[in-house]
């Protein structure tokens, strides 16, 4: 060891007098830089840590496997394989099916969704009677748990005793409609389920949003001569931009994972098939049953990472195309 | 000294992170002297429940633990506590039309004849004891449970109504071929008037009993995919009870299936031993309703499982200790009396116990003869690896055509397509 510096004396045991005052005064103005400077770091390394654990590391690790040929059910098969299991993308039809059906469902729930609470929060920003009670009622088909919802709207679109087709044959129209045999009718089914669950929370979003437009707008486009109409479009709508690209970006990341719903929708949920011919099977219904149910760990990894990609890109595009609504600033 | 206050302080983080990451394992090991408790995983109805009760009572020092689950998660969960090395039950069992998969992966297992269970080589049925054997003959992973003979279950009262014949004998003598059954389907059609009750309830529950009965699955023994033999024939029988309107068109196993138990949807129902277990589940009411005949086309085995020792268990020899009761023949016979599933240890089919068993749900049709004869009829059929993968896409297709999506044909093309690109995946 070197020649102790004043710095390394102990303070507790350090020579008595009034260089220990000094000292110790240097120590905590030091130990207080030292807080400024580096606590902050610490006080957010545990979610660093946590999302190194649990997001990064498999993504990275996900990388890997996809490169190799990694079977649970035969290891000794086991091996790296370059570029083999995205090869086997291209050529793979039920992949390009899955992906035809993911964003299908991903455009024809998003767009009805988004006007819809686009709708709904604007008539929420009126003054109504209970409006407290009616702002948080629309959050109930956001809290129920998807599967519950599932089983609901699994009795609602069932072929035999369904209450769709129980209302079609009241109304005179006998129904027999198989909802999940068809494109259209699963695809109706599953888009139906997912709005319910959505339009509610991304109204509450945008009527946040709206609540924050200064009043003396509306005020002056009343004046100028503007109804509510042309005030909903030209004043409403590019004033909370910032919320529906935020919107948009969240429902492109949670609309083309769509697994739950098609997931439980299926007639045998254990084989997650997506349809008898994968009508309505996702991206991410195709790459569960691929991993956990065929075993095959390497290609589902590599459908994976072929969708993180998707998703950026369109979540990309996306949130560029929203940016433009009502013009730029 | 700033450098040593960062260490302290990063030195305490990662201690701070490593409890939390260890509180998450835990787990620890048990005394000899205390109470061992085994967990069993299993599906549908294995008829154990008053059995544990019976064995707990008897070993004191035991515990068991069972877990029933969905037929096709406890086989995907099992496959991946194998390959993670933890999670896996002191006991699983394991359906005949997965265990080839496993055998594959044997080296995972327990080798029950270390623990003496080449004792029980000449008790089992040959084909049942080697369907869990390895190819060299020196690793068995499991010890046979029942064996799927079938016998065909019948509405009795729909019948009646439809002015078919109720005696079992009788009806038996309607179909000794699934050409004559499908002639009875019509009659059934003819005299029910009704379009919302069917003869059959899906055209899978044909599918797979026909395919059972011929001399291949979907594969050959070399592994090589072989769709134009046993899987054509049973295809080309089953779809013609959807082309000939005689079928519920129901998914076998949905929710809608479950219901359709309640309203006499369909009139009969292909019957291995163990879906008289279903069939008094998902219908309590229909006691006294239904009855047994004879199978069209003469005997097949559809289903039936085995116990197995998952390696990474502690207690593998208690383990196999209660497993080993549990397939001696008074306890076979119990579970065979309780809930039908029948034994596969030929002795047992001369057992007076098991020979004259009625059943008093399927108005005292006499189980113990019937299935006994489907059972020493039983010629064993190869389950390559892929087996169950290709039949659960052949169903779904088969699932289309009921749709009305496809047509016989162009779904058979279908369904080779499918097969193939499950084939060419290996």
């Amino acid at each position: 060891m070197s020649a102790p510096s004043v710095d390394e004396v102990d303070p507790a045991t350090g020579p008595p007098g009034p260089p220990a005052v000094i000292q110790r005064s240097e120590w905590r103005s030091r130990l207080t830089r030292f807080d400024m400077k580096y606590a902050p770091y610490f006080m957010i390394a545990p979610f660093f840590i946590v999302f190194g654990f649990f997001g990064l590391f498999p993504l990275l690790y996900n990388g890997v496997v996809s490169l190799q040929r990694y079977r649970l059910d035969d290891e000794s098969s086991n091996g790296w394989t370059g570029l083999d299991n995205y090869s086997l993308l291209f050529s793979d039809s039920e992949f390009w099916m899955a992906l035809r059906n993911t964003f299908g469902l991903f455009l024809f729930s998003s767009m009805p969704q988004m006007l819809a609470a686009l709708f709904l929060a604007a008539a929420l920003n009126r003054q109504l009677r209970a409006r407290t009670l009616l702002r948080m009622g629309v959050l109930l088909p956001y809290i129920t748990p998807i599967a519950a919802t599932a089983v609901i709207f699994n009795q609602i679109f069932a072929k035999e005793y369904g209450l769709v087709n129980a209302l079609l044959g009241w109304m005179g129209k006998e129904s027999r409609q198989d909802w999940g045999a068809d494109t259209w009718s699963s695809w109706l089914a599953l888009i139906v389920q997912i709005d319910w669950r959505w339009t509610g929370y991304w109204a509450v979003i945008f009527l946040a949003a709206m609540q924050s437009i200064s009043k003396d707008l509306y005020e002056a486009a009343t004046v100028d001569g503007a109804g509510p109409w042309r005030q909903f479009w030209q004043i409403t709508v590019p004033m909370i931009r910032p919320a529906i690209v935020f919107a948009m970006v969240m429902t492109t990341i949670g609309g083309l994972q769509l697994f739950t719903e098609p997931l439980l929708f299926g007639d045998n949920v254990a084989n997650a098939y997506g349809g008898s011919l994968h009508q309505f099977e996702t991206i991410s219904l195709y790459i569960y049953r691929t991993g956990w149910l065929e075993y095959d760990l390497g290609y589902a990894a590599a459908m994976s990472w072929a969708l993180f990609v998707i998703i950026v890109v369109v979540a990309g595009i996306n949130a560029a195309l929203t940016n433009r609504i009502g013009g730029r600033k | 000294m700033t450098s040593r206050n960062r260490w302290i302080r990063t030195a305490a983080l990662g201690a701070a992170c490593a409890v939390l990451l260890t509180a998450c394992g835990g787990g620890s090991d048990e005394a000899s002297d205390e109470v061992v408790t085994l967990k069993v995983n299993d599906w549908g109805n294995f008829g154990l429940k008053e059995l544990i009760t019976e064995y707990e009572k008897a070993n004191p020092k035991i515990k068991i633990v069972e877990n029933v689950g969905d037929y096709d998660k406890q086989h995907q969960d099992l496959a991946k506590f194998l390959v993670a090395g933890s999670g896996a039950p002191d006991i699983s069992a394991i359906d005949e039309g997965k265990v080839e998969q496993f055998r594959n992966m044997s080296a995972k297992f327990t080798n029950l004849m270390d623990l003496g269970a080449g004792d029980f080589k000449d008790k089992y049925l040959e084909w049942k004891w080697n369907q869990t054997l390895s190819a060299d003959g020196k690793t068995q992973i499991g010890l046979g449970t029942d064996v799927g003979g079938m016998a065909m279950c019948y509405r009795a009262d729909l019948f009646k109504s439809a002015g078919l014949p109720t005696d079992p004998d009788k009806v038996s003598a309607l179909w000794p071929t699934w050409e004559k059954f499908i002639e009875t389907g019509k009659q059934y059609q003819a005299g029910i008037k009704d379009p919302k009750k069917n003869f059959v309830d899906s055209a899978s529950n044909i599918l797979n009993p026909v395919l059972s009965q011929q001399a291949t699955q979907y594969f050959s023994e070399d592994n090589k995919l072989a769709m134009d033999q046993g899987p054509k024939a049973a295809w080309d029988i089953a779809t013609q009870f959807i082309d000939q309107k005689l079928s519920a068109n129901l998914t076998a196993f949905s929710k809608d299936w479950d219901a359709a138990f309640k309203t006499g949807r369909f009139a009969t129902l292909t019957c291995p031993a163990w879906m008289m277990a279903y069939i008094q589940g998902k219908s309590p009411e229909g006691a006294g309703k239904w009855n047994i005949a004879a199978i069209p086309g003469g005997s097949g085995n559809w289903g039936g499982s085995f116990w197995t020792i998952p390696k990474q268990g502690k207690h593998q020899e208690e383990a196999y200790a209660f497993i080993k009761w549990l397939v001696q023949p008074e306890q076979q016979i119990k579970i065979f009396n309780e809930i039908g599933n029948l034994p596969s240890q030929p002795a047992l089919y001369e057992d007076p116990a098991l020979l004259d068993a009625k059943s008093a749900y399927f108005s005292g049709a006499e189980t113990g003869k019937i299935f006994t004869k489907a059972a020493k009829e039983l010629k064993p059929q190869y389950f390559a690896p892929k087996n169950g993968e290709v039949r659960v896409a052949v169903e779904s297709v088969l699932v289309a055509v009921q749709q009305g999506k496809l047509n016989a044909a162009s779904g058979w093309s279908k369904a080779v397509e499918n097969a193939q690109k499950i084939a060419d995946k290996s």
